[in-house]
């Protein structure tokens, strides 16, 4: 408990919502994916294409959900200093979404890979059947940083390109 | 050994009761009678060589020969199935995990179906199983009667949507699709996003229908091509078709909850 705690400060939450997790033991397995469905933080989009942006769109077969994840990243820091969630499903999708786009928020993208889903379904309280909203964000986080990768290539690129084409 | 002595004795009374049919095979029941010739008693390996064969008749779809059945009852048994009751004794039969629903329906296992002829026969299935005409019969049976109709609803409900019926059908043929993996189709995810912001953005139910009638439209689509897929066995295209299918089922149902 004092672990998780602690951990949820170093995350950077707000007080807001470390607060009431911090209590008691006796609150109901869901209410934390209840406090992200009513009030979801980071929804919306970002420029897809602008160059700082990365994408990353998913689905999940079983149940036909779909979830967009965005990361603004710091070009010269490589750190990801903004997040914002679209997702179309079931609460712990949502959920599952909006508490990875508080998670990845001032890390660095390597950091981001390593997030699990255990880690945001244990968060989440997420019952065996709901595993796989928790995998979709997962999954959106690691599909969100290789298109702000490829995207940099991209331009790497054709500015290589560019610049050889100048000096030939 | 006195165990097995009792085992033995009452075995032999159900063996002397029941006609022998030497192509019959064991079946899942309470009452499932082993072939166990009385020496055998004394070796105990072989009742487990037979359990593992009888495992393997249980395989549904890719089995070529249905399983021949044996009535709890009257010991009767014969070369197919019995579905619901024994055509002997008229006792009702426990649930035969290698009876497909197509077959509960008498219908071919082919993915195009007339949804009302499976209504029709669910109706005259749930006559047979309906509690006032069972109350009078053991506990065993009304048992075996609310398994049995229970695995018919299901039958109904699994074959009646295209969707379902899709799934169905590959399952039966040995086709599992996964479930698990992450869709990262950019073009399906795209559109997928935008249909789902078109319903969340709708303000009148005019609209809302307008969109069901396109989605409705691409599921009819996407049934078809599964249709042909299947019938091709292009089974990767198939699991194409069934994923894009699942994506405007969910379209559909969000649909529905808005209207």
């Amino acid at each position: 408990m004092m672990l998780r705690q602690a951990a949820k400060k170093a995350l950077g939450l707000t007080s807001r919502q470390s607060t009431p997790w911090s209590v008691g033991i006796s609150r109901s397995y869901h209410e934390n994916v209840i406090d992200h469905y009513d009030n979801p933080r980071n929804v919306g989009s970002f420029d897809k294409n602008d160059p700082s942006i990365g994408t990353g769109l998913v689905g999940a077969p079983a149940c036909g959900d779909v979830m967009k994840l965005q990361i603004k990243v710091d070009e010269k820091t490589g750190q990801i200093v903004d997040a914002r969630f679209k997702t179309f499903g079931c609460g712990s999708a949502i959920a599952s979404s909006s508490v990875a786009t508080e998670w990845v928020k001032g890390k660095a993208m390597e950091e981001v890979l390593t997030i699990k889903n255990t880690e945001i379904a244990k968060h989440l309280s997420l019952p065996p059947v709901k595993l796989h909203c928790s995998m979709l964000a997962e999954d959106a986080i690691k599909a969100a940083v290789k298109d702000y990768k490829e995207k940099r290539l991209k331009t790497n690129g054709a500015a290589a390109a560019a610049g050889q084409t100048a000096q030939a | 050994m006195n165990k097995t002595k009792k085992l033995v004795a009452s075995i032999s009374t159900l063996l002397t009761r029941r006609t022998s049919h030497p192509s019959s095979t064991l079946r899942c029941n309470p009452l499932a009678t082993f072939r166990i010739k009385p020496q055998t008693h004394l070796n105990p390996v072989k009742p487990l060589a037979l359990l593992r064969f009888s495992g393997r008749a249980f395989c549904s779809g890719s089995c070529d020969k249905i399983s021949s059945s044996t009535c709890w009852n009257c010991g009767f048994s014969s070369d197919k199935s019995a579905f619901l009751f024994c055509d002997s004794c008229r006792s009702i039969q426990p649930v035969d995990d290698s009876v497909d629903y197509f077959q509960i329906f008498g219908l071919e296992k082919k993915y195009e179906l007339d949804a009302g002829s499976v209504e029709g026969k669910y109706k005259d299935w749930q006559k047979k199983l309906h509690p006032d005409l069972v109350h009078n019969k053991s506990q065993k049976e009304r048992d075996y009667a609310a398994e049995q109709s229970a695995k018919v609803t299901e039958a109904c409900r699994t074959l009646t949507k295209r969707l379902s019926r899709a799934m169905y059908i590959m399952k039966v043929n040995g086709k599992n699709i996964n479930e698990e993996e992450t869709v990262t189709d950019p073009t399906l995810l795209m559109e997928m996003m935008e249909l789902r912001e078109a319903i969340a953005e709708a303000d009148d139910s005019k609209e809302l229908n307008k969109i069901q009638s396109q989605v409705q439209e691409k599921l009819k689509q996407w049934s078809d091509s599964f249709a042909k897929a299947f019938e091709s066995q292009r089974f990767d295209e198939a699991v194409k078709c069934i994923r894009r299918m699942t994506f405007y089922e969910k379209a559909c149902e969000e649909i529905v909850k808005k209207l």
